[in-house]
């Protein structure tokens, strides 16, 4: 209980003082409540004994009830509030993390993943502070308080109140671990069931051909019998717990009524008291029976809170002081070891870089080849700090970069990737992107030089035009010329280049191309290539091979020296040579 | 009529769980049923008190009225176990039944539809939305009957006892229904427009968090941040200005619908009832007792719908996924003659679009023949290989494969009349060998193993991964390349032995090693077949038996290679542009045109 509190009131951050209001008023209003249930004793007593002062003790009940309801009004002000104003500043917070967090901890999770804890799990988190807690508050002081007022009236008939109501909360607590065990069982089902769907709907084709489709499909079949099956099993488990408190609240109201009845019988107790308890009794039981609902929805926003917290806690690269500035770009690497992050805790990391040392002259055209899974492309990512090397340094213009900020190391590179990214803006937007500052004639500028500024006219709105009115009628040749523009409008004096134009058909290559030799004029060049026709004319042209460098030199030198470029070199000839029909 | 369209059928939740609506419907009785005895034991109660009012209580009485009290909770408990039981086992065993009738139906409809809806989509609706019905099926049901009978019982059992105070009682709910009514007037549009600021937020953090990873990588991020910040701030707006119109409404609803107002309103107006003799103090009890159950069922109500459109959006879904017409298959299937294929007049349009992507196309490909499908993209070429298989049905004209109309084909000897070599290699999370016997249910392992040696994959097989041919293909540590996978579909496909094979730029993204191996396996899985290529890389099929070019869905030339260059039609200008662009290099003006071809 605790813990939640700590754990809201941090995801709360700066709003923290609206949810402690409402929590203080909530508290109170209950306290009422609890007073007001305890105005029952008076006012049988006094009834019973025909004394029309049961009159004062009603009006006072009527009294509490409005104030509770005045108390509710206001903290539900700030239910509403802290909700908006929390859910606005938690997106924020994360939007904020999500930039400055390391790039390999952002490539690590899932687009979908993070989706679901900016939207979803924001949501459920504010949702509960919005009043969640406010009911869960009711469900506990309330009886607490008519309980203790209870003490002074019969201590006998408040112990047993007091006893026999909370019994079920350890034994629920018990009960739901052991269905929570079970129902990691049946997750791990679940998640084959997903990737036998997913597995027949990619192979569908495959699997008619083989007859191996719906009832047929004896691999889905079966994972779907294993799931009722699990299924089953948890629900089992999982009865007891939703069932008891429920059944305890009722098996306790009888208990406490028996207890009544016999101190009654025995003269002990008065009977007008012993009605005013059966009131209160059941009234108690519905509360609490919903109980089990409520916890539910509270492991519910644990988890969403956990998970929003475990996001936050992720820490930038740090940045070594005192920060440096960039002025030359030649791009050094020292020794340089780097091991991808395990993807399960325990488990060992991927080694991907050893011993790479290499230094490429400001304004040169380097290359990268080699098998993939040779760490071509982890160079690149290193440049632009996805993460930091585990030894070595990595260093441009002779600056470590761990000792640049982002905003000064990020405008100096340019990288363009097979798969283009525009958002749902203008395409003058997504352009100026690079350059937030650039007027329309630089925008336009940049366009014409990547070779768009053609096709960009004859859209309907021309540059107005936004993404996702013709969203799919652009084609990856025409996004890749978009994405360059933004690229030559960025100007950064390094580009990285990652076999932009291997996905595109013959036309819009030949216009890629000519895009690419414009942004790549007069910048330090680095290229990942798999034609290796593309780069016979770099500087240099780095073999990589199991994350080392095997080999290095000119495209002459290193089909002179004969060894795995040239072998490359030979067996791609062969392959321009091939055809269908030989 | 146009491929794919769907009739929509919409299917309400209450007829998506027919399967299972024994189970459900007996849940519910159980689950109302052990409302009613839990309000029975309330009840037993009042002659409880009348016994203690009396001057000498009979015990034996109170014992026997309190075992009737015990009955009516056991009753109701174990009524409530097997409720939840009967519930989250039809629940559960609705689940399966409707994934094997949404896969038996998948497997029905056109397999285009299930190519452009995409494994993403139609994994979400078979696993997420089926599982968002358990929320209905198995929680709400049981809940639902138990929310609406105990009111009613109540209120008529109180009518009997005593109608003043069964009208005092209920006194909250005109004041509550009107409060509620006025408060939400405008509900429907402001809520209306909260969701749709919602959802437009929803999409800015999609965009965000996708965009984040490129957007990154070149500069900080902090454009894309600035749109992000003021779609929050834009959705926060909407749904203040949303909760300031209702919240009032809301508030009343709360406080006149918890239980202390109406106890007040029993207690005050009993009392005076009490003191001028005309109630007796235990039905005053009683209607204590009983009197709040209604107020206290609008609670679940409102959870209830929560959880009800949650489930019926999953619901639409799944009504419309098998709402999806099934292509129809012939009432007397005839068997392919032979290897050809033949176009006559094909006309098709893509549902949702409005231009025809093929226009009045006829193409032979005779038997043994190759023929090379070219054009930019979306010109036609990809439709063509898809509507052999019968991906869709042609709007006009006719498909023939093996001389007969591929709609009087039973679609399964239409699949394994053709091999289909996709740019995407699919492999099952199965042993390499059953991925491989895929293309022939019955083949033995000396037949697998032949047909990997003939696509080239049957030396890594043996030499590279851990367990050989019983490998698992996708488990961790099996890192296959793509190469690789290609090549373990190609085996599949030799295995399969069909007369016709079309392939799909099948080496446009492996490495150059791996390419040399990949030809190697196409030439052995093609000899002697009749052979249909979508071409990318022109330099392939320069020796085809005819080059169909298409231009805009129609095809604009056809002939052999020197023929089309030597015509200086499109396609010429296509092989020129093919060459300029091969002989492309970073800082290499194209001055000399790489030779090797």
């Amino acid at each position: 209980m605790l813990d939640t509190y700590n754990n809201m009131i941090q995801v709360a951050g700066s709003k923290k003082r609206l949810l402690q209001n409402g929590i203080v008023l909530a508290i109170v209003g209950s306290i009422l409540q609890g007073i007001a249930f305890a105005l029952l004793f008076p006012f049988f007593i006094n009834l019973f004994a025909g004394n029309s002062q049961w009159q004062l003790y009603g009006w006072v009940m009527v009294v509490l009830i409005v104030i509770d309801a005045g108390l509710r009004w206001w903290e539900s002000n700030y239910g509403y509030e802290s909700q908006m104003e929390v859910a606005n500043e938690v997106r924020i917070k994360l939007g904020e993390k999500l930039r400055n967090m390391p790039l390999e901890y952002l490539q690590s999770r899932q687009t979908g993943d993070l989706n679901v804890v900016l939207s979803g799990n924001v949501n459920d988190v504010v949702l509960i502070m919005g009043g969640m807690y406010s009911i869960v508050l009711h469900t506990i002081i309330v009886p607490i308080t008519t309980v203790v007022i209870t003490l002074f009236i019969d201590w006998r008939l408040a112990i047993a109140l007091g006893v026999l109501f909370p019994i079920g909360v350890p034994l629920y607590k018990r009960m739901r671990q052991v269905a929570a065990r079970e129902n990691r069982v049946s997750a791990v089902a679940h998640a084959a069931v997903t990737s036998n769907l997913i597995e027949y709907a990619q192979g569908l084709a495959v699997l008619r051909a083989s007859r191996q489709v719906g009832a047929q499909s004896v691999r889905l079949q079966d994972s779907l019998a294993d799931l009722r099956a699990k299924q089953t099993k948890s629900a089992d488990l999982n009865v007891l717990p939703s069932i008891s408190m429920s059944s305890i609240v009722q098996i306790g109201i009888l208990l406490v009524t028996a207890l009544g009845v016999y101190l009654a019988l025995g003269g002990t107790l008065e009977i007008a008291v012993l009605f005013a308890t059966l009131a209160i009794a059941v009234r108690f039981a519905e509360p609490l029976s919903i109980f089990a609902n409520m916890a539910t929805m509270f492991d519910f926003m644990e988890a969403a809170i956990e998970r929003i917290n475990e996001l936050m806690s992720v820490e930038p690269l740090p940045v070594q002081q005192p920060a440096q500035r960039l002025t030359e770009f030649d791009i050094q690497f020292e020794d340089v070891e780097f091991t991808y992050a395990p993807e399960n805790e325990g488990e060992d990391g991927e080694l991907v870089l050893r011993d790479i040392s290499f230094h490429l002259p400001e304004k040169s055209l380097t290359a990268l080849v080699g098998e993939s899974g040779g760490g071509k492309t982890t160079i690149t990512k290193l440049i632009s700090r996805y993460a930091d090397p585990q030894k070595g340094a990595i260093k441009i213009g002779g600056v470590d970069i761990r000792a640049l900020e982002q905003k000064e190391l990020m405008p100096h590179i340019s990288v363009v990737f097979q798969d283009v990214y525009l958002f749902d803006d203008s395409i003058r937007n997504n352009i100026r992107m690079a350059k937030q500052d650039a007027t329309d004639a630089e925008v336009e500028a940049a366009a014409e030089a990547a070779n768009c500024h053609e096709f960009i006219t004859r859209l309907p709105d021309g540059y107005d035009t936004t993404v996702g009115e013709i969203g799919g009628s652009l084609s990856g040749g025409e996004r890749q010329r978009i994405s360059i523009a933004r690229a030559i409008l960025n100007d950064a004096p390094i580009v990285l280049l990652d076999e932009p134009t291997s996905a595109l058909d013959t036309e819009s290559e030949v216009a890629v191309q000519r895009a690419i030799d414009r942004l790549v004029e007069n910048k330090t060049v680095v290229v990942i290539a798999h034609r290796l026709s593309t780069v016979v004319a770099a500087d240099q042209i780095l073999v990589l091979e199991d994350g080392r460098i095997v080999e290095r030199g000119g495209h002459d030198e290193l089909l002179v020296e004969n060894g795995r470029y040239a072998a490359m070199w030979a067996a791609q000839q062969q392959v321009r040579r091939w055809k269908v029909v030989s | 009529m146009t491929a794919g369209q769907a009739e929509e059928k919409e299917l309400t939740l209450w007829q998506i769980i027919a399967p299972v609506k024994r189970q459900i419907y007996l849940g519910m009785a159980m689950s109302a049923t052990s409302g009613i005895a839990w309000v029975i034991a309330l009840i037993l109660l009042r002659p409880i008190v009348s016994e203690m009012m009396t001057a000498e209580p009979d015990v034996t009485t109170l014992l026997r009225l309190g075992g009737f009290i015990l009955l009516a909770i056991v009753i109701a408990i174990f009524l409530r176990i097997y409720s939840f039981n009967w519930s989250h086992r039809g629940a559960f065993e609705l689940e399966e039944k409707l994934r094997t009738q949404l896969t038996t139906h998948l497997a029905k409809v056109p397999l285009g539809y299930v190519v452009s809806t995409g494994s993403g989509t139609l994994k979400k609706i078979l696993m997420d939305d089926v599982r968002s019905l358990h929320a209905f099926v198995a929680d709400s049901t049981p809940l639902m009957a138990r929310a609406y009978s105990l009111p009613v019982i109540t209120i008529v059992f109180m009518f009997i006892v005593d109608w003043r105070m069964a009208l005092i009682s209920l006194a909250v709910f005109p004041v509550g229904f009107v409060a509620t009514r006025v408060a939400f007037r405008d509900y429907a549009v402001a809520r209306a427009e909260a969701d749709a600021a919602n959802e437009r937020m929803n999409r800015t953090i999609i965009e965000y968090v996708q965009g984040m990873q490129v957007v990154r990588t070149f500069d900080d991020g902090s454009s894309s941040f600035h749109r992000y910040r003021e779609a929050l701030t834009d959705a926060t707006k909407t749904v203040r200005k949303w909760t300031d119109g209702t919240k009032h409404g809301a508030f009343v609803a709360q406080t006149l619908f918890a239980a202390l107002p109406t106890m007040a309103i029993v207690l005050m107006a009993g009392g005076f009832l009490v003191s001028n003799g005309t109630l007796d103090l235990p039905t005053l009890l009683l209607f204590l007792f009983i009197a709040p159950t209604l107020p206290d069922s609008i609670i679940p109500m409102i959870f209830l719908s929560v959880l009800v459109n949650m489930a019926s959006a999953g619901a639409k879904r799944i009504g419309y996924l098998l709402g999806q017409p099934i292509l129809p298959e012939p009432a007397s299937p005839q068997t392919p003659q032979n290897g050809s294929v033949r176009f006559e007049n094909v006309t098709f349009t893509y549902a949702n679009r409005t231009d025809p992507a093929l226009e009045n196309v006829s193409i032979e490909m005779p038997e043994g023949s190759i023929t090379a499908l070219v054009g930019l993209s979306g010109a036609g070429k990809s439709t063509v290989a898809r509507l052999i298989p019968r991906f869709w049905d042609v709007d006009a004209g006719t498909v023939y494969v093996g001389d007969v109309d591929v709609r009087n084909l039973n679609s399964d000897d239409l699949m394994r009349h053709i091999s289909f070599v996709f740019q995407i290699p699919f492999l099952l999370t199965d042993t390499i060998r059953e991925n491989i016997r895929l293309g022939k249910p019955d083949a033995t392992d000396a037949e697998v193993e032949a047909a990997a040696r003939a696509s080239q994959a049957h030396d890594f097989i043996v030499n590279e991964l851990p367990n050989g041919y019983d490998t698992k293909a996708g488990d961790r540590g099996t890192r296959l390349s793509g190469g690789q996978r290609q090549r373990i579909t190609i085996a599949r496909a030799i295995l399969q032995n069909s007369p016709i094979v079309v392939l799909d730029e099948a080496t446009a993204f492996a490495d150059p090693e791996n390419e040399a191996k990949i030809h190697a396996g196409i030439a052995n899985l093609t000899a002697g077949k009749t052979l249909i290529v979508v071409a990318h890389r022109l330099s392939t099929i320069q020796d085809a038996d005819q080059i169909v070019v298409f231009d805009k869905g129609r095809v604009v030339e056809q002939g052999k290679h020197d023929a089309l260059v030597a015509s200086e039609g499109i396609y010429a200008n296509l092989w020129h542009k093919y060459n300029e662009a091969r002989s492309w290099g970073l800082r290499r003006h194209s001055q000399q045109v790489e030779t090797g071809d």
